[in-house]
């Protein structure tokens, strides 16, 4: 179901680009240079000359480009409640491994969520300095490399290879190589760290 | 057939396209079990397909195709969604909301029957334009757009996006005032759109006599749908001229709240900037937010609502709902939430395609039930009828796990928006059994009658399968230590209890228990040791959870006052300090000396009743068999739902405004020099004699 899901929403966002509010717009052959994105949820975001496409996230902030990609808005807010942009703008560029919604819902309840948000923001950013690596990697460095060292100092080892990237042995890339300001950014599926798991189903609260 | 061709045909134009994709009987012989009389008719943001049940067949597919213009496929098929039985009341009919494209974009269709995990032949294809965002694009006002749309839902509309939109609607619109009702924690406008036809009525109590109904559009920062939905809505009802919109317009005033919860939008957190969760602070209000909308509440009256939600339950259908039940909130706005709910909702659900169903849907609600910090049943505790609105956020049995992608995000936004839609519909249709529903549960709740029940639920049955057929909420029934059957005249509190600091709520922008009972507009009568809540009040059942010892989230542990009199009273009877009668039988007048204070609930009085300087009076639930005076009080006056055979005088009194409500009066009614003027909060009295001065429209 999901797999034709994720083909479906990607027809859809195609048909987008061509159709929207009646216009008469050049398909995706007349968008920026082509940025490759690869992974199995690439489809599922914002493609072709569609806001957010990612040659237009090319050369943005990484923390700008991070509000263009649907999936990531708890990351993204974390990144702003840390108050680490800083981290993102580092002298040999960094490499940004961001877990989706749906893997911080899983991993964190929302009340632990706005805990870190709130009032643990050191934990907070120990957590996302998790997910930061120096220098600007893409998905075959990584992978090339066989592993990474996060600027919490932790190591992850890094297996696989053409579309996805399997991280620590807990994480896959689910659509990598996302290229902003001196920055790569990789969708990754799993919270990474070692902060415990309170999420899960029932994790989000009723009402 | 019958009913759903009458779904959503908003004009000729609209009807006439229709026409055109719906297509021709197909001129060939159908196949064993496959799909006939597919139908597709165009909504807001989602396309409702509807087809002719076969035999047999346990589920169906959806199957959409994007296409060109001349109907040539431009991508691959996919399965959309899956229509099970559970989805809707009338399985004779079925029809499938499916949602999450692109508005505007176009599309083919095809159903398919399954028999267990067989799938039948599909039926034939149609194909059709989805409608575009409401709003000509040249057309000034119409052609506002939000962020989220700009960007087709990749971002959701910033807190400055919002301002800025607001603001043009407001600037372009004659039908809309937008003002602002409060601000956050963190200083961010508290924005309300209030919407009227021509335009709306110019004060709060002007508003208030229209009856309106309110959307409370985001409470949870990371609960962004229906804001989109709320922000969209109010521009097509500040521009359009389509009958239906004018309609509602010109009967009632819509009241859109689209963000409480500013500060948690933007930081993406449920809680507000100091982490509390505002949907479980509502009867509390410790926070600058729900203090700033219950003070609306108190001055705009809605007597309906939506409160919006989003929930990452798989098990829950499209839309899950749930009516005020906590078991002190009237038994008549509970029934009429229930039928706004299922007997409405149900109905156009099945009609259009979406499935609303009790909250969790298939016993999901685990906690959020009886708690009166929710706003669900604050509102029911204010005698409004109202729902909680869920938007399932997460994949389930009929919908496709999407993520938090933008057609995720388009399905619950435009779910939520015809949720909205309906409301606005089921508002204009039942406005008759609303107010008097409304106006049973204000004379029951001034009455003081039954118990007081701290934390418990109303028990909601299972709808008639097969809809939703699994499992109703939980039942929820109150804890024996929760009840309190011998319920209080009143409530006292202390100076320290009433006028202290609190230690609760964001430092710098606390409130005292003072403040916070007068945002909710309860009824305090200054007495000679301390503060008197009387229960004969419109929000009774409210009360004792904020000032009880028993309450589980009180305020303050106020002193319980019980009934002085509750049998016969031969004579006389003198008023001097505070007297409460119950179920009692005075057989004489009664007279009230300055500073004393009358409280009277379900009695019988000889009469006449003469209250001169009282620090307050309470007359309910009574009757008076001669004149009542009463004049020059300090404090309120609550006089609803009495009997009086005779003459009655309010004048002079300095306090709030006299409520006078739901009387029944065989002689004149006679207001005047009332510091501020009687009101009657939408319950008219009857009157044989002349009604004067300041009660001539009482």
């Amino acid at each position: 179901m999901a797999a034709l899901a994720g083909a479906a929403l990607s027809l859809v966002l195609t048909g987008t680009a061509c159709s929207g509010a009646g216009a008469e717009r050049p398909a995706a052959a007349g968008a920026p240079a082509a940025v490759a994105v690869t992974g199995p949820l690439c489809d599922l975001l914002p493609t072709g000359s569609e806001p957010g496409n990612p040659a237009a996230l090319a050369g943005q902030p990484a923390e700008a480009a991070l509000q263009w990609l649907p999936v990531l808005t708890t990351f993204e807010a974390a990144v702003r409640a840390s108050e680490l942009a800083d981290d993102l703008h580092g002298g040999s560029g960094v490499t940004i491994l961001a877990p989706t919604d749906d893997a911080f819902a899983a991993k964190f309840s929302e009340d632990n969520l706005d805990q870190l948000f709130i009032t643990d923001k050191e934990k907070l950013r120990g957590l996302l300095r998790d997910h930061l690596v120096a220098g600007s990697l893409s998905l075959s460095d990584m992978v090339a490399a066989g592993g990474v060292t996060t600027l919490a100092g932790t190591k992850l080892t890094v297996t696989g290879g053409g579309a996805s990237a399997r991280l620590a042995d807990q994480a896959d890339t689910v659509c990598a190589d996302y290229r902003a300001a001196d920055a790569r950014i990789h969708i990754i599926n799993r919270v990474l760290g070692n902060l415990p798991t309170t999420g899960g189903p029932g994790g989000h609260r009723a009402h | 057939m019958r009913d759903r061709r009458t779904t959503a045909i908003l004009s000729v134009l609209l009807a006439a396209s229709l026409a055109a994709i719906t297509g021709p009987t197909p001129a060939y012989a159908a196949e064993p079990n496959q799909v006939d009389g597919l139908t597709v008719t165009q909504g807001d943001g989602y396309a409702t397909l509807a087809w002719t049940p076969v035999d047999g067949a346990t589920d169906y597919q959806i199957e959409r195709t994007p296409v060109a213009a001349d109907n040539s496929a431009t991508g691959p098929a996919v399965i959309t969604g899956v229509w099970r039985p559970n989805r809707q009341i009338n399985n004779s009919s079925p029809t499938f909301a499916d949602a999450g494209f692109n508005p505007g974009t176009r599309f083919q269709w095809r159903v398919r029957a399954r028999f267990g995990t067989t799938a039948q032949p599909y039926s034939e294809p149609v194909s059709g334009t989805t409608s575009a965002p409401w709003g000509e694009p040249n057309v000034p006002g119409e052609n506002l757009r939000t962020q989220w749309e700009t960007t087709l839902a990749a971002q959701y509309t910033s807190d400055v996006e919002e301002y800025a939109y607001t603001k043009a609607i407001d600037d372009l619109s004659d039908r809309v005032r937008v003002t602002e009702i409060g601000k956050t924690a963190l200083g961010r406008p508290i924005n309300m759109f209030v919407i009227g036809y021509p335009t709306p009525p110019a004060t709060p109590e002007a508003v208030a006599a229209t009856s309106p109904l309110m959307v409370n559009c985001n409470v949870h920062g990371n609960e962004p749908g229906d804001r989109e939905g709320c922000l969209i809505m109010a521009r097509k009802l500040a521009f359009s001229n389509d009958a239906r919109t004018i309609d509602l317009l010109s009967h009632t005033t819509v009241l859109i709240v689209p963000t409480i919860n500013g500060d948690g939008r933007a930081a993406n957190t449920r809680g507000n900037s100091t982490g509390q969760d505002l949907n479980r602070d509502y009867s509390l209000i410790r926070q600058p937010e729900t203090f700033s909308l219950v003070q609306m509440l108190r001055d705009y009256r809605p007597i309906a609502g939506y409160d919006g939600h989003e929930f990452g339950n798989s098990s829950a259908g499209d839309l899950p709902m749930l009516p005020p039940r906590h078991q002190n909130v009237a038994q008549s706005i509970f029934d009429e939430s229930q039928h706004m709910i299922e007997g409405h909702m149900y109905t156009q659900g099945a009609k259009d395609g979406w499935w609303p169903c009790p909250y969790g849907c298939n016993g999901g609600g685990n906690v959020g039930l009886s708690e009166e910090t929710i706003l669900r049943n604050t509102l029911g505790l204010k005698n409004v009828v109202n729902s909680l609105l869920e938007l399932r956020s997460s994949g389930g049995t009929t919908r496709p796990d999407e993520g938090n992608t933008a057609n995720n995000r388009r399905r619950k936004t435009y779910s939520a928006m015809w949720t909205f839609n309906q409301f606005l519909d089921y508002h204009r249709a039942n406005l008759k059994e609303i107010t008097t529903a409304r106006a049973d549960a204000i004379t029951f709740q001034v009455s003081n009658t039954g118990r007081i029940v701290f934390r418990g639920s109303r028990p909601i049955p299972a709808h008639p399968a097969p809809h939703p057929g699994e499992a109703p909420p939980p039942l929820d029934a109150p804890r024996d230590d929760l009840i309190l059957d011998n319920v209080p005249c009143a409530y006292k509190l202390t100076e320290e209890q009433y006028n202290g600091e609190r230690t609760d709520g964001p430092a710098g922008q606390r409130t005292t228990v003072a403040q916070r009972l007068a945002a909710h507009g309860h009824k305090v009568v200054k007495v000679a040791d301390g503060y008197l809540v009387p229960l004969a009040q419109p929000e009774r059942g409210l009360i004792p959870l904020l000032l009880d010892g028993q309450g589980v989230e009180k305020l303050v542990d106020g002193e319980r006052v019980y009934p002085t009199v509750t049998g016969k009273h031969n004579g006389q009877l003198v008023v001097s300090g505070v007297t409460c009668l119950r179920d009692a039988t005075v057989t004489g007048p009664v007279r009230v000396r300055a500073g004393g204070t009358l409280i009277a609930t379900g009695s019988s009085i000889t009469g006449p009743v003469d209250a001169s300087g009282a620090a307050g009076v309470f007359l309910t639930d009574t009757a008076v068999d001669g004149p009542v005076r009463i004049a020059q009080t300090s404090g309120p006056v609550v006089v609803v739902d009495a009997k009086v055979t005779g003459p009655v005088e309010v004048s002079g009194n300095r306090g709030e405004a006299p409520l006078v409500a739901a009387n029944t009066v065989t002689g004149p009614l006679q207001c005047s020099g009332n510091t501020q003027a009687p009101v009657n909060i939408g319950l008219s009295n009857s009157v044989e004699g002349p009604k004067s001065d300041q009660c001539a429209s009482l």
